[in-house]
């Protein structure tokens, strides 16, 4: 969702696929065209456990929104929002805290109008077409909207995106800003995915999407808690997706074959 | 404090929550979800309880699940298996009639509901997708006013059709999806006139809309019109039309764009993925088959083959090396079978678990079908990656008459896969008229079945089992007689129509009563299917039957099915009734080395050898079989276990079988059964 190709301005390229109608074709949704399932087909054989780590991914979100929303955040700005598909956060937040506000970003164009149209009559949840990686017009953007008070904690969520942020374009700083912008008891909630786990399947994901429109970028456990700087990591700290925070009653998960790293830290 | 009794739904409901949560995702918690499921459970419950009986109520079941979007590939599977088994022993529903057959009743309707509220929500998500896709166009189409180079690259990559005409009509241009729409070449539309590739019909309305881009009255326009495809076939477009201009702002060209939305390409759209291709190994789905039988049959010029092949023994992959293999066998196999027919017009598809279909087209130079059989077993014989070799069974049906229809077709290759099966393993078979029609009237009362049951149509009969030296009745086994077929034949056809539960519990309970009430009769010998000897419900099926009964756990030993018992699923049935004072044994048994090694870990004091081993010896007399058979006997008597010797036919077998000194032995030649109406009360 990042480094676009020079000559693509902000219209459709419908011919090409999308990590987000991947993402979602994973999840078994139906928003989703020919050449975008062709690449999960490629996805699934260099990954086979591919929907079971959208799902799992899925779920931390719903699990990290919910631990926010008990910390008392009412109010949040969900980077790389994707098509929207089953257990979005306004729906997640809004039942546990009804009033939650919701700025989504995004800048793949049919995600954006596909979520425009989906919050059309939502005066408290919104889109903003934005590249997350440009946090000031992602910031001005947040503002302009009024649906976030800056001087109020927000859980800033970065939920399967930041694999897509290539290292020239300074994850680190990315995520700095988005936390010099916002107060004190705001949190991160971060996941991507990681090599550390199953680095040939990893390495065939990295060779799958090379040639699409969204490079992938696996991080070390490292480099992930590093995101986290000026953040205090919540108990379980950076951990694969099934072992943070599972709830009562959850099915067993291999942890090993999570494929991704998720944490949540609490701005200091 | 004891936190308060889990109710049986509500185990139930965890099962169910724990079997289907890993298939999708469902926004959840655990607890949550399985509180979701209880409301369904109930709904079920009730729904068997209800009389008069019907399913009406079970629709919402299928609706709900896809609602909160139980949808992932294995979740229907997954949840007909839990609910299958938890309906049929779930004591509260023990007593309802006809138990069994209103279970596939009411789980038939879950699957239709399912299947049609997936369907409905497939369609739903397309449409909302594919309005998205046209509001982003809508600015896209701003854009092109901008800069023509920009457009370039969409005209490439776009799925809707583009069209660039000069002022003329004339196609300078055409890209590849507007192409495939009209069924033609992409370069053979360059130089045609654009209106020729629509209905004429509409050719008046066109020039209209082109005339009126061009003279500036409107900047863009959008229509709803037909093209024809190279077949004649009308493709309902939704057309926009705008001005490009030259660098002087003078009009230049016309851009359409055209998206197909004719029903059959919104369907094809919805089904291609979804419906027409399996997830695993990217192989056609049978939806597919039938649409290419479809459109094959009674327009191929050479006539069309259907082969229907099946997997030998492949839940020994599954069980044994685990599904993650099992997954891989079966892609490779997809993968061998496209290049074992690369030559021919085939398709090759997977149309169940372990099943897969190959339709050729065939063609002057196609080999005939015993040739195309050995290609599909040697390329299947080769072992793959993961040390397995796989072999296959076939039925084939070689150009069917013109008035079968597709059904008909897929049926008759079934039914000759089944008969295939029936012959042994990496067996195949063409279709016959006269052994199908055979094999219908058997599928005919299979489905009869479940209501034979439930009318008492079914009946059990008491085989004396007696010793050979002496003649002396050691007890009775229990016999299934369902009017001229024996006991084998309804085991056989119970297990073909999932009832082999069912029926089995219902033969346990009527002969433990009759056996209660008959003292003459001794000891019960019952012996289990398959599937009840790996039922974890099994040793409280036992107990409950004792306790109604009255029983005493001395008269009953029940045998296990010894092949059942090799898969190891659940081995503690033996210890467990045992410990619970009921003899154990195993039935079926062939003398194998695996089979043998059971009785060591298996806590069995006796043993049925299996028919077949029995039948064999008596069609080959005095044969290296017959040494190795009394070897096996007198090895396991050595161990303390009895061997028992079923089907015994003629005083000839029965002197054979005293010589190796079996302990005893049952058939119509030694004693006839009894009927259980003829039993005189003690």
């Amino acid at each position: 969702m990042v480094d676009r190709l020079g000559w693509v301005p902000d219209e459709v390229d419908t011919g090409l696929p999308s990590a987000a109608r991947l993402y979602d074709y994973l999840l078994g949704g139906g928003h989703n065209f020919a050449a975008d399932r062709e690449l999960a087909e490629k996805f699934l054989r260099a990954q086979p456990n591919a929907r079971t780590i959208a799902r799992l991914n899925r779920a931390f979100l719903r699990r990290a929104v919910l631990h926010l929303v008990d910390a008392g955040v009412r109010q949040f700005l969900d980077l790389g929002s994707g098509i929207p598909t089953v257990g979005n956060v306004h729906e997640i937040a809004r039942k546990a805290a009804p009033g939650s506000r919701v700025v989504y970003v995004d800048y793949e164009d049919i995600a954006v109008a596909h979520s425009l149209m989906l919050l059309e009559h939502d005066d408290l949840t919104t889109i903003l077409q934005e590249d997350m990686t440009d946090p000031a017009a992602v910031l001005d953007g947040a503002r302009d909207t009024g649906l976030i008070d800056f001087a109020e904690p927000v859980g800033v969520l970065a939920v399967g995106v930041f694999h897509f942020v290539p290292p020239e374009r300074d994850p680190a700083g990315v995520i700095a800003a988005y936390r010099d912008a916002v107060a004190p008891g705001s949190y991160l909630a971060l996941s991507q995915f990681t090599a550390d786990l199953q680095p040939d399947e990893m390495a065939g994901i990295v060779a799958v999407m090379r040639p699409s429109a969204n490079p992938m970028f696996p991080r070390t456990r490292a480099e992930i808690t590093a995101l986290f700087d000026g953040f205090d990591l919540v108990e379980p700290g950076v951990v694969a997706l099934p072992r943070w925070r599972p709830e009562e009653g959850a099915v067993d998960e291999d942890a090993d074959r999570a494929g991704i790293f998720a944490g949540v830290g609490r701005k200091r | 404090m004891a936190p308060p009794a889990r109710t049986r739904r509500q185990d139930i409901a965890r099962e169910w929550m724990r079997a289907v949560y890993p298939t999708a995702y469902v926004p959840m918690s655990p607890i949550e979800i399985e509180l979701y499921l209880l409301d369904l459970v109930d709904v079920i419950a009730d729904a068997v309880q209800a009389e008069p009986f019907t399913v009406d109520p079970v629709a919402v079941v299928g609706d709900r699940l896809v609602e909160a979007h139980f949808t992932g590939p294995e979740t229907l599977q997954r949840t007909v298996e839990v609910l299958g088994h938890a309906l049929l022993f779930t004591p509260e529903l023990q007593d309802v009639p006809r138990l069994a057959e209103k279970v596939v009743a009411i789980l038939g309707s879950l699957s239709t509901a399912f299947a049609t509220s997936m369907r409905m929500d497939a369609f739903d998500q397309q449409e909302e997708v594919t309005r998205a896709l046209m509001a982003a166009k809508r600015r896209a189409e701003r854009v092109l006013e901008v800069s023509e180079a920009r457009f370039r690259e969409v005209f490439d990559s776009s799925a809707f059709g583009i069209a660039i005409t000069d002022l003329d009509g004339e196609c300078v241009e055409a890209n590849e999806a507007l192409a495939e729409m009209v069924g033609r070449d992409r370069a053979e539309l360059t130089g045609r006139r654009l209106v020729e590739l629509f209905d004429p019909a509409d050719a008046e309305a066109l020039a209209s809309t082109y005339q009126a881009v061009g003279d500036g009255r409107a900047v863009r326009v959008r229509a709803q019109r037909r093209l024809l495809r190279e077949d004649g076939e009308p493709v309902w477009v939704h057309l926009a039309v705008s001005l490009l201009r030259d660098a002087d702002g003078e009009p230049a060209y016309y851009v359409t764009m055209a998206e197909d939305v004719s029903e059959l390409h919104l369907l094809r759209k919805n089904l291609d993925f979804q419906l027409l291709h399996d997830s695993l190994t990217g192989l056609s789905n049978r939806q597919r088959v039938v649409s290419r039988l479809e459109a094959l049959h009674g327009t191929s010029r050479g006539g069309i083959t259907l082969y229907h092949l099946d997997l030998d023994a492949f839940s020994a992959v599954n069980n044994g090396l685990g599904h993650a293999v099992g997954d891989r066998v079966l892609t490779e196999v997809g993968r061998r079978l496209e290049a074992a027919v690369a030559d021919e017009t085939a398709l090759v598809a997977r149309v169940g678990g372990d099943e897969f279909a190959i339709v050729v087209d065939n063609s002057p130079t196609t080999p005939s079908v015993p040739v195309v059989v050995d290609r599909i077993n040697e390329a299947l014989q080769r072992p793959m990656a993961d040390g397995v070799a796989v072999s296959a069974t076939i039925g084939v049906v070689d150009r069917p008459p013109a008035g079968w229809d597709v059904a008909e077709i897929l049926r008759a290759a079934d039914a000759t896969l089944r008969r295939a099966k029936a012959s042994g393993k990496r067996q195949w078979l063409p279709y016959d008229r006269h052994a199908d029609q055979r094999f219908r009237d058997r599928q005919a009362r299979a489905a009869r079945m479940p209501g034979a049951l439930a009318d008492h149509e079914l009946e059990l009969e008491y085989q004396p089992l007696v010793t050979l030296a002496d003649r002396r009745v050691l007890g009775h086994v229990a016999r299934l007689r369902w009017d001229d077929l024996g006991h084998d034949e309804c085991v056989r056809l119970a297990d073909e129509t999932g009832l082999s539960l069912a029926l089995g519990q219902w033969a346990l309970r009527e002969a433990a009563a009759d056996t209660a009430r008959s003292s003459g009769l001794g000891t019960l010998h019952f012996e289990l299917s398959p599937m009840q000897s790996r039922d974890e419900d099994l040793v409280r099926t036992v107990k409950r039957t004792l306790t109604e009964t009255g029983l005493p756990a001395s008269r009953l030993r029940i045998f296990l099915d010894a092949r059942s018992m090799l898969h190891g699923v659940d081995d503690d049935n033996a210890q467990v009734l045992r410990d619970n004072g009921v003899a154990a044994g195993l039935t079926r048994f062939n003398g194998g080395q695996a089979e043998l090694s059971l009785l060591d870990e298996l806590p069995v004091d006796a043993l049925v050898l299996d028919p077949s081993v029995v039948r064999r010896l008596a069609e080959r007399p005095e044969s290296f079989l017959h040494d190795a058979v009394a070897r096996m006997v007198g090895l396991v008597r050595s161990s303390g276990v009895s061997v028992l010797v079923p089907d015994v036919a003629t005083e000839e077998r029965a002197a054979w079988w005293a010589r190796v000194e079996v302990d005893a032995a049952f058939g119509d030649h030694l004693a006839p059964a009894v009927p259980g109406y003829e039993l005189s009360g003690t």
